[in-house]
């Protein structure tokens, strides 16, 4: 019978271990999940911005080597991703091939322009930064006109810094969420515990002797959360990237990385925060409000 | 440390002059002045709320002592430091009504708990030790059940034991056979009658007037808002004291 009771009582504190680790897994699964979001809405931000069209059309005069110095001069530029020579027979054969009519023998000549192709680094890939190149390129002799989209270049970075702000705005919720979640859970955890701590402080324990097992609770609670959590998004992602193999193009595992350790710290730092706060405050206060708060 | 003073008589343990007892700012005792020696048994007595668990409690640092002068074992209440107050109820062994112990483990470790809260480290000194304080008690054998497991004498019995643990100068129990039936309750007081006999001062709060004639011993009494000190027994006068 006592045997049985035991193990009972060992079941409930085992049980009210488990919960407090699986609520601080869910909501740093939660926080990781938004980490994922931000992570792939950032390289697909970027992915559209570094693939906005900039077309330089060159003179027919032009000579290759005026060319080659030109591209060697837009490559060496820190904002430049690449460049691509595109030839006058190049262009017609890819219009060719897209448009499915042999133009050049309907009219006898060949009338595309030569054009170098740019791509830009995210961080350039804007209105102004494009217009002031565009001015510098058209004083070059070699250079017949430049060709974007500037509208479309507005709209997106628009629609991407409205997203970016949405998804930033979310993230705080969530990670203001995160931490009222965690602290409460452990807050809950400690309170269980208020009339032991209350039996230590009478039988002479230190404060720091009380505090010491609880915090290292707290630390562990957080780490095997986090590695939890951590292992949760992991399966997440290989599943969302069998379903959508795109997202494999905007997988960085430095950032998964860093965003795996942030929560690993996010966890402790929260449980640990929470735990010391929590049994400080019944380390404080006067036993006859233990009953009442 | 600034809290502790030297001035107390050697024999002293408990020295209360001009002090105030307040809980939550109401006044509950005043003027009260109280000397206890080493060795001594001594009853509190009075009604519910007449302040005798507000007195144990600034004994033992709970209540902050706001007015007058108090020591015990030779820290001065008046103005001991927060982190001051582990140690001195290391020097005093508290008894409860409700036993407080640590629910979520066994006799042994309640008391292993103790001795590594209050800085034992050598564990075959703490076995031995807690082998000494559960043969004074009567609980040989009991130190690996769960406090669950105890009936509520027993329960008491660990307290104490537990109070015993650091050897301290006096123990403060604050009714400790409220919870008991007669005569486990006979029992826990013969077993504090017997630790008084070692040199220990115990200081009983209780309002169980029925234990009295059998152990005849000095008397504080709560009532009023003051406590008397009878320097004396209290026999046959016990029975015409309020009962609640």
């Amino acid at each position: 019978m006592a045997g049985r009771e035991d193990k009972y009582a060992k079941r409930r504190l085992k049980t009210s271990y488990l919960s407090t680790i699986v609520g601080v897994t869910l909501v740093l699964y939660m926080l990781g999940l938004l980490g994922l979001i931000v992570l792939h809405a950032k390289k697909l931000s970027d992915y559209v911005k570094e693939n906005i069209g900039f077309t330089v059309f060159l003179n027919d005069d032009v000579k290759d080597v005026d060319v080659i110095q030109l591209q060697k001069s837009l490559d060496a530029r820190q904002y430049v991703k690449s460049t691509e020579y595109i030839t006058k027979e190049k262009a017609a054969a890819t219009y060719i091939k897209e448009s499915g009519e042999d133009f050049v023998t309907f009219l006898g000549y060949n009338p595309l322009p030569s054009s170098l192709e740019v791509r830009f680094g995210a961080d350039f890939a804007n209105s102004d930064s494009l217009k002031i190149l565009e001015t510098e390129l058209l004083k070059n002799k070699s250079v017949k006109e430049v060709s974007y989209q500037k509208s479309l270049v507005s709209a997106v970075n628009e629609n991407l810094r409205k997203i970016s702000l949405i998804i930033l705005g979310f993230s705080c919720l969530l990670l203001i969420i995160a931490i009222a979640l965690i602290n409460n859970t452990i807050r809950l955890s400690v309170y269980s515990k208020r009339f032991l701590i209350r039996t230590m402080q009478l039988i002479g324990a230190t404060e720091n002797f009380i505090r010491r097992p609880f915090i290292l609770k707290g630390f562990v609670q957080g780490i095997i959360g986090a590695m939890v959590a951590i292992i949760l998004l992991v399966f997440t992602l290989y599943f969302a990237q069998k379903e959508v193999p795109e997202l494999r193009e905007l997988q960085d595992a430095a950032l998964f990385i860093k965003l795996f350790v942030f929560v690993t710290l996010m966890g402790v730092i929260i449980s640990w925060a929470s735990t010391y706060l929590a049994v400080r405050k019944y380390l404080r206060i006067k036993t006859d409000y233990l009953y009442y708060h | 440390m600034d809290s502790i003073t030297q001035q107390m008589p050697e024999n002293t343990i408990i020295e209360i002059s001009n002090a105030s007892v307040y809980q939550n700012e109401i006044l509950i005792l005043s003027n009260v002045n109280v000397q206890i020696d080493k060795g001594e048994f001594v009853y509190l007595i009075g009604k519910t709320g007449t302040g005798k668990s507000s007195l144990l409690k600034m004994l033992y640092a709970d209540l902050p002592l706001v007015d007058g002068q108090a020591r015990v074992a030779d820290y001065d209440l008046s103005t001991i430091r927060n982190k001051d107050i582990p140690f001195l109820r290391r020097k005093i062994g508290i008894v409860f009504q409700d036993f407080q112990l640590l629910i979520d483990r066994s006799v042994d470790d309640n008391l292993l708990f103790v001795m590594r809260a209050t800085g034992w480290k050598d564990k075959e000194k703490m076995q031995q030790r807690l082998q000494e304080v559960l043969d004074k008690v009567g609980l040989v054998g009991k130190g690996i059940k769960m406090p669950h497991q105890l009936s509520g004498g027993e329960q008491q019995r660990v307290v104490i034991a537990r109070a015993l643990i650091n050897d301290p100068d006096i123990i403060l129990a604050d009714e400790p056979t409220g919870n008991l039936d007669p005569e486990t309750s006979e029992g826990i007081m013969q077993l504090l009658f017997d630790i008084s006999k070692t040199g220990r001062a115990i200081l009983v709060a209780t309002h169980d007037y029925s234990l009295f004639e059998k152990y005849p011993s000095r008397t504080l009494k709560c009532e009023d808002g003051s406590v008397t000190d009878t320097q004396q027994p209290i026999l046959k006068e016990t029975t015409a004291l309020p009962i609640d």
